[in-house]
Parts: C-alpha cells; sequence; structure tokens
C-alpha cells in the first residue's frame, strides 16, 4: 500500500471514504514510540489510505482529524463537520427527516 | 475483547502508553457501529425500530484488547480526554527540525552525558 504524502489530501479522502461505507469504514492509529512512528489508515477493506509520519506537528493535525471522525461516528455520517474542520462549507446539503432506514 | 466504560478505557489506554514506551506499539481504531449483530440488525429493520449508533473504539497493544463505545452526548467528553493522552505520550516523536539546534544538541549531549545519565531521552 501507497502512503498518501499530503496531509490535507489524506483528510479529504478518508472523509469520502467514510461517507461512501460508513458501516464499514475504520480508522486506525498506530503509534510506535521506540521508533517514534505514527502511522493512520482508513479503509473499508476495499480501498485502503494510509499516512506515515514522524513529526510531532503532524500529531497536532491528527487531533483534528480524531475529532473529524468522532463526531462523524458519534452522530452519524450526515453530520456537518464545518465547525470541527474550521472551513466553510460552500453547499450544505438539505436538512433530512429522523428515521432514515440503512 | 474488554468493553469498558469510557474512564476505565481511558485509564487502560494510559496504561498501553505506558507499557509500550520500549518496545511494541499502540493500535487505536475507531468504527461507526450500531453494536448488534446482523442477525439482530435484520431483526430491527424488519420490525421498524431505528438502529443506534454510537462510535466503538478499540485499543490493543498486541496482547490485550480492549473497547468501549462513545454517543452522541459523550463524545466530546472522551474526545478531550483521548487528545490529552496522545498529546501526554506521544512524547517521541520529532520536533520541527532546526539546522542550528540539532548541532547543537549534538555537542551538548557528549558534554552532559557524564551529568546526565538520562539523557538518551533526546531525540534521534
Amino acid at each position: 500500500m501507497v502512503y498518501i504524502m499530503s496531509w490535507d489530501d489524506f483528510v479529504e479522502r478518508s472523509v469520502q471514504l467514510f461517507r461512501a461505507s460508513p458501516e464499514k469504514t475504520r480508522y486506525v492509529m498506530k503509534y510506535r514510540h521506540s521508533e517514534g512512528k505514527l502511522v493512520l489508515k482508513v479503509t473499508d477493506d476495499k480501498e485502503c489510505l494510509k499516512f506515515k509520519t514522524d513529526q510531532a506537528q503532524d500529531a497536532k493535525k491528527m487531533e483534528k482529524l480524531n475529532n473529524i471522525f468522532f463526531t462523524l461516528m458519534a452522530r452519524g455520517p450526515e453530520t456537518d463537520i464545518s465547525e470541527v474542520t474550521g472551513k466553510e462549507q460552500t453547499a450544505q446539503p438539505p436538512k433530512r427527516g429522523r428515521g432514515r432506514k440503512q | 475483547m474488554v468493553r469498558l466504560q469510557l474512564d476505565p478505557f481511558l485509564n487502560e489506554l494510559t496504561t498501553m502508553f505506558e507499557h509500550t514506551t520500549e518496545k511494541g506499539s499502540v493500535w487505536v481504531t475507531l468504527k461507526h457501529s450500531s453494536d448488534k449483530s446482523k442477525v439482530q440488525k435484520n431483526k430491527m429493520i424488519t420490525a421498524g425500530k431505528e438502529l443506534e449508533y454510537k462510535c466503538l473504539v478499540r485499543a490493543t497493544d498486541g496482547k490485550k484488547n480492549i473497547s468501549t463505545l462513545v454517543g452522541t452526548k459523550e463524545h466530546q467528553r472522551f474526545q478531550a480526554y483521548y487528545a490529552t493522552i496522545l498529546k501526554a505520550r506521544m512524547t517521541s516523536l520529532k520536533k520541527r527540525e532546526k539546522k542550528d539546534k540539532k548541532k547543537a544538541a549534538d555537542a551538548d549531549k557528549k558534554q552532559q552525558v557524564s551529568k546526565k545519565p538520562k539523557t538518551t531521552t533526546a531525540n534521534p
């Protein structure tokens, strides 16, 4: 598996992947203290996105991604994450009623 | 897989990070889950009941597995604690490099070895 080099790219594609198959997608973080290595992985068992780093500043970025995923996973894939990401969402999807069946 | 409440989970996670400082890794997985089996799910769907989704968090150090479920109400609190733990434990990652500083640090290291035996914590 090839690692994605750009962080923004990784975040964008991860969120897309989760929204496409919320029930199958998982987000894994692996941290190896002895080597100072951090690997993030998002996969739905068909597509796999990975990001590797040894930089402390990337851990800060990861905190934001954690927040995004906690929000999406605890509140549901339709949740507006613009609050978490700090980015303004241009096209907001129309709000749907409750009771959506899957 | 041991299912824990939020606080015991976070404590256990901290222990995992402590135990893997010299060797080993820690994995933390987040998943959107209703915590129901396929059969249960189908039953609920046919009964017209709404499935409640939560965020399933699993953690392992390769030996022990723990998990917890984070719901809508608790996720912000959990998230904050989790971030604090990560910040406190992920200390072996590299700080942004400054060329001059690095050389200076190396020089310092040699001098300080006799004084402080614990300078090995300096990042390689």
